[in-house]
């Protein structure tokens, strides 16, 4: 089935399954059949911080995703046990394809407490503990009191410095930790194949963006495969995986992003920056199918980069609505 | 915290501790209800908002700057003049909202002009046009900089600073009157500091508001009528991004609907949103779908999306949001009001249906044709805010 009959297929159970969000697209005027991808109706991905939406009855949730937000509250994501699965198999399948099939050793740029708490499930401790599953004899960068442990790092590459081996970690983290660290000691990460995600905002305002970071990694480590990803907790399973040359984020063969006009919604020609909207079979237990991030993003090209679809990049967050109305001024902090 | 205003030249935002700053303000010289001193420095006050280049970055201002000039401030005076004796409460302490950079000035201008001694806590997220105001005061003050006497410099002070429990609690203690605008929760937070016994508390809190048009009244109404009423409304939809607790929410057609031809003629002189309010507007609108409380949401420009309900939606859903709704009568609507609201924008009615209607409702404080629902009145939420700025002061002989 090509990805618009599935998708099509899934507008339709998720209408069948959701009340609210069958109220929407019943709202929206929406029919059930769509010309194009960029013709599906989408939620606002912050519409699962205001409501929840899940297409499962709550006897079969099973587990509840939340993101990390600092801000507001948290968006709500429910999965029963189908959708943990299927989400689990579509990230292996899709980071096997810059991993390779083998279960690699891990270094991990974080600390190890930040899977500890499996209750507390942030989006960093779910990130991490969901990556960790795609390596073995992992080793924490940094020690429990979050100080970089380089006596850690350095038994690491002793043991599996020769043989190709796994990185993975935020981005700012990795730059700011594992970086610095590889650099000051001359490690050699020569065989690593880096996994990293988390945007570049903090990285901003010291001038650090991807080509920068890739340049540095290279010249100061040797760590050449690095590949970015982009990913959300109200997409889970689904991510995006920047190719080897760093010409962009690929989307898997059951995902596609459409990059719209900010203020008219319509589909941004190539090389046009745009909000992001990601689409995705994935989500069968809730409506998030076709979300439209918060994220600003650009499509480079389609089909003419090392992979098949479209090339894109996350250029950073959409600025928040400054309200002036009359609202709260000692009451809860700003939302 | 920080000295806002007055300001020494070149001393924007000195420091200041609120012990010193009470002692201060609490040994300016007196003023009186209408003191000359404080009308005249409103009044240089009010000619510095309708500067044309404040006027044109912030028109909400204007209004402010018209009611503060002399004959404005005189009609308001002369509301006072058949009571009795009128005296200034003594030291007011005004907190407005963070996020309405402007309203600080009504209620503060108003209690300087009783003869007030003022202290008015901004937000330091406060800025645009609450700098702007503060450039007008601050040209507007009398004398010169750092030389003591003038009594408005001495009495009239604006600071700000971030959430300190042991700032607050000291100026609400040594306040006459306070005066909390804000939501709900900024008010109920603000009470947990003590006044003094004999004080009190003059609140603003959550409100919200709608428009009514009658079908008739627009059919009857010509062209040019349609498009300033358009217009009207239009400002008072997006000069505070709908947010603000007089913006209407929503419009109720009465007695038959021309919500097509109002909404294209909105639609074409609505300005683009931001993208943050696009999206926003966009969170809104599903989230009142999702809820069942909106039944069609139609996007009538990047601007203006309607959503088709049965009641206004109180909450604020994005600059832009509004529902339609149908009633055939006037008395048809009143069970559908609300304490809370506040604000009714009509177009179409005779002053004779709005007072026969205004008489059955349980809430709502002003009704005013489009176009006026931002403009400030000394009338506001139903308090008299001059008669609350003094004490009545009986003499019998």
């Amino acid at each position: 089935m090509s990805l618009l009959a599935e998708l099509t297929a899934l507008t339709a159970h998720h209408r069948a399954r959701c009340a609210a969000y069958d109220r929407i697209l019943t709202a929206l005027g929406a029919g059930g059949e769509f010309e194009s991808v960029a013709d599906l109706p989408w939620l606002p991905v912050r519409l699962f911080k205001t409501h929840e939406l899940k297409s499962i009855p709550d006897e079969e949730v099973f587990k509840v995703l939340t993101s990390s937000g600092t801000t507001g509250a948290p968006s709500r994501i429910f999965l029963d046990r189908a959708a943990a699965a299927a989400q689990t198999q579509h990230l292996a399948a899709t980071l096997q394809t810059v991993l390779g099939p083998r279960r690699l050793p891990m270094l991990m740029v974080d600390t190890a407490g930040v899977v500890q708490d499996r209750r507390t499930f942030s989006a960093r401790g779910a990130g991490v503990l969901g990556m960790a599953n795609f390596g073995r004899k992992h080793v924490y960068v940094l020690d429990e009191h979050d100080e970089p442990d380089v006596e850690a790092v350095r038994g690491f590459l002793a043991r599996h410095g020769d043989e190709p081996f796994l990185i993975f970690g935020f981005t700012f983290m990795v730059w700011r930790y594992l970086y610095r660290m590889a650099r000051e000691h001359g490690f050699d990460l020569s065989n690593g194949i880096l996994l990293h995600s988390g945007g570049w905002k903090k990285l901003a305002d010291q001038a650090v963006d991807n080509a920068t970071f890739r340049r540095a990694f290279a010249a100061d480590t040797g760590l050449r495969r690095i590949h970015n990803y982009y990913g959300m907790v109200e997409q889970i399973g689904t991510v995006f995986v920047e190719g080897a040359a760093g010409d962009g984020l690929y989307c898997p063969d059951f995902a596609d992003v459409i990059i719209r006009d900010p203020v008219t919604f319509a589909e941004q020609p190539v090389g046009v920056p745009g909000v992001i909207e990601v689409v995705s079979t994935l989500p069968r237990s809730y409506p998030g199918h076709v979300l439209l991030t918060e994220d600003l993003g650009v499509c480079h090209g389609v089909d003419d980069g090392e992979r098949p679809g479209k090339r894109f990049s996350v250029l950073g967050r959409l600025p928040k609505a400054e309200v002036r109305g009359c609202s709260d001024t000692f009451g809860a902090p700003a939302a | 915290m920080r000295q806002l205003f007055p300001v020494e030249t070149g001393e924007v935002g000195a420091v200041v501790e609120v012990t010193a700053l009470l002692d201060e303000v609490r040994s300016a010289p007196a003023l009186a209800v209408g003191d000359e001193r404080v009308v005249d420095f409103l009044g240089r006050f009010a000619r510095a908002l309708l500067a044309p280049a404040v006027a044109r970055a912030y028109p909400e201002l204007a209004s402010l700057g018209f009611f503060l000039r002399r004959g404005g401030i005189r009609r308001a005076l002369a509301r006072l003049a058949d009571d009795e004796l009128r005296l200034p409460r003594g030291l007011v302490f005004h907190v407005p909202p963070a996020n309405v950079d402007t309203i600080f000035v009504y209620s503060w201008a108003l209690s300087a002009l009783a003869g007030n001694r003022n202290i008015v806590r901004l937000s330091p997220r406060a800025a645009g046009a609450a700098d702007a105001v503060l450039d007008a005061m601050r040209a507007a003050l009398p004398g010169v900089p750092g030389v003591p006497g003038d009594p408005v410099r001495a009495s009239q002070r604006i600071v700000t600073y971030d959430r300190d429990d042991a700032v607050t609690a000291a100026l609400s203690a040594a306040a006459d009157l306070r005066v909390l605008w804000g939501g709900d929760a900024s008010v109920r937070a603000l009470r947990r500091f003590e006044l003094a016994p004999h004080a009190r508390d003059l609140t603003f809190p959550d409100r919200s508001s709608f428009a009514i048009i009658s079908a008739d009244g627009w059919a009857r109404a010509s062209q040019a009528e349609r498009r300033a009423a358009v217009e009207g409304f239009r400002n008072d939809v997006f000069w505070f991004d709908q947010a603000a607790c007089a913006s209407p929410r929503g419009v109720y057609w009465v007695g038959g609907s021309h919500a097509g031809e109002f909404r294209a003629m909105l639609a074409e002189v609505a300005a683009d949103p931001e993208p943050a309010m696009a999206v926003q507007n966009r969170v809104g609108a599903y989230g009142a779908a999702a809820d069942g409380r909106a039944a069609r949401i139609a996007f009538d420009s990047p601007a203006l999306t309607t959503l088709e309900a049965p009641d206004v939606i109180r909450d604020w859903l994005g600059a832009g949001v509004l529902t339609q709704s149908s009633v055939s009568t006037l008395d048809e609507l009143v069970p559908k009001v609300v304490r809370r609201d506040q604000t009714i924008t009509h177009f179409g009615f005779s002053r004779a249906e709005l007072i026969a209607f205004a008489r059955q409702l349980s809430g709502v404080d002003r009704l005013v044709p489009f176009g006026s629902a931002l403009k400030f009145a000394p009338v506001w939420d139903g308090y008299h805010l001059l008669a609350e700025f003094t004490r009545i002061v009986t003499v019998t002989v």
